[in-house]
């Protein structure tokens, strides 16, 4: 577990100190890459700024990012319990991934002006598809003797459901997740990239425009300890809900 | 002569594998008596494990007909307790939940279901490990596990279709020993399959040997063996290698 944590922040430390020492000794002029010790001074004196916007691009994220979950979940159970709607759903929901995100990211921003809204919506729009396809797959890889078996003790169609094809798939599904929550703080900055007046991935324009690659880097740096936080914490969810995964040899 | 728990006539079962036609259970008639502990031996993939998923209910027959006239009239499913090869516990589920499977699917409330399960943990050996994983169990345990999930349910009637298959010699004659003590404190029927002549002649009132795919019955021989049986004493008894021969020549002639 310390390892765990000590590993990568050495590794990071060394890959700064590298990046440092070739600024300097290469004489690069900092509006092309300033030295990561400009970065942190730069984050140092707008620490508010960016918790500010921080806290603007998390929520748009998370409620982004649960819609996805949710509305993945009910895709994933609805195709894998009725399977003419998985045959006639299922190429375009793939067909959904296929469309630019930025793309889609003005409309929605033409619909619901520069509210939370179409953030929350290109959020939702790029997680809910990895959770459905890992719902389906979960769900479509229970053990049949399993499904034998509860049946033979009687059980109906929900019961077999909810206690053997649900909690089997967690671990498939789970993964799913991590993938969506990954994928939801790009899913966020490109949503405020087309219309925002807050938020992290405004923030990165509006340095950007005015030449201050320092504070561009800091932005990218605030979003990837955000999102490597949330990554995390989806796994640890994970392990609090299936704390059976240590002892499981067998998948079931 | 008890009247039987599970009356079987002319019980066949054909699979369909693309066009061809794979017989697996040949015509069979067989009566299991009430109270009684019936095997049926035979070799691998000799339709034993068919027989039994008809009797619960899981695979209709081709032919034939399936009594059960200590259960009354209705389906099967749900009402004959079935224990199959593989123990099939969840692995999210600790060892009271997963006793307790058979018992919710029936309709019970978990929490009732888990009550029921806890009270017998002394009696299958499993007390102190009620809130465990199965992954942390071993497997005879694991064994014990679902037989208790089977017996919970409180069938007149349970099958067993190899349940001690897996598990190494001893622990499997541990096991063995255990099941005999269970079934005569507990009025039930079983019927049991393997392929262990050893385990069919210690545990059983009768035995059915079964030939190779397309099974039938070929031998079907009363062990009058007295009970109760020390394992010791049985399997190096005289009466005991006698049935052992018998069922060994038959085997010999159709295998």
């Amino acid at each position: 577990m310390r390892n765990q944590v000590f590993a990568p922040l050495a590794l990071g430390a060394g890959l700064l100190l590298l990046w440092e020492g070739y600024v300097r000794l290469a004489h690069i002029p900092a509006l092309l890459l300033p030295p990561p010790s400009a970065v942190f001074a730069f984050l140092g004196q707008n620490g508010g700024t960016f918790y500010r916007n921080a806290a603007v691009t998390l929520s748009e994220l998370l409620i982004g990012f649960a819609g996805g979950v949710v509305i993945g979940l009910a895709l994933g159970v609805l195709m894998h319990t009725w399977r003419g709607f998985r045959t006639a759903a299922y190429p375009w929901l793939v067909a959904t991934q296929m469309v630019p995100i930025p793309a889609v990211a003005p409309i929605l921003v033409l619909w619901w002006g520069f509210t939370l809204a179409p953030k929350a919506a290109t959020v939702a729009l790029m997680c809910f598809f990895p959770v459905a396809v890992s719902t389906v797959d979960g769900l479509g890889a229970v053990n049949p003797e399993m499904l034998r078996l509860l049946r033979s003790f009687g059980a109906r169609a929900w019961t077999v459901m909810r206690m053997a094809a649900l909690p089997s798939a967690l671990p498939r599904i789970f993964s799913g997740i991590r993938v969506a929550m990954a994928l939801s703080v790009v899913g966020a900055v490109v949503g405020e990239w087309v219309g925002a007046n807050q938020g992290l991935g405004y923030l990165m324009l509006h340095y950007e425009n005015r030449g201050e690659t320092a504070g561009l880097f800091a932005t990218v740096m605030v979003l990837a300890v955000v999102g490597i936080l949330l990554f995390f914490l989806v796994g640890g969810l994970e392990t609090l809900v299936l704390p059976w995964r240590r002892y499981a040899k067998e998948t079931v | 002569m008890t009247a039987p728990a599970l009356r079987a006539r002319g019980l066949t079962r054909v699979y369909q594998d693309g066009s061809r036609r794979m017989p697996a259970v040949s015509p069979t008639d067989l009566d299991i008596p009430e109270g009684k502990f019936v095997t049926i031996v035979g070799p691998s993939a000799c339709g034993k494990s068919t027989l039994l998923n008809m009797f619960c209910g899981l695979d209709r027959p081709d032919g034939g007909s399936i009594e059960t006239p200590a259960l009354g009239p209705g389906g099967l499913l749900g009402r004959v307790g079935y224990m199959p090869q593989s123990d099939l516990l969840m692995p999210w589920r600790d060892v009271t939940g997963n006793a307790a499977v058979g018992l919710e699917c029936l309709g019970m409330a978990p929490a009732a279901a888990h009550q029921r399960a806890a009270a017998h943990m002394k009696q299958f050996g499993l007390e102190g490990f009620e809130h465990a994983y199965p992954g942390q169990l071993s497997g005879g345990m694991r064994q014990r596990v679902a037989m208790l999930r089977t017996f919970l349910c409180g069938r007149k009637i349970n099958l067993l279709d190899e349940p001690f298959g897996k598990l190494d010699a001893m622990t499997r004659t541990a096991m063995q020993a255990w099941l005999l003590d269970y079934w005569q404190e507990n009025a039930c029927t079983i019927l049991f399959v393997t392929h262990d002549i050893d385990e069919a002649l210690f545990l059983s009132d009768e035995v059915h040997l079964m030939s190779p795919r397309p099974g039938r019955i070929v031998l079907s021989l009363p062990v009058d063996l007295p009970r109760p049986r020390r394992y010791g004493e049985v399997v190096t008894s005289v009466a005991f290698n006698r049935l052992k021969a018998q069922l060994l020549d038959q085997l010999g002639k159709v295998a």
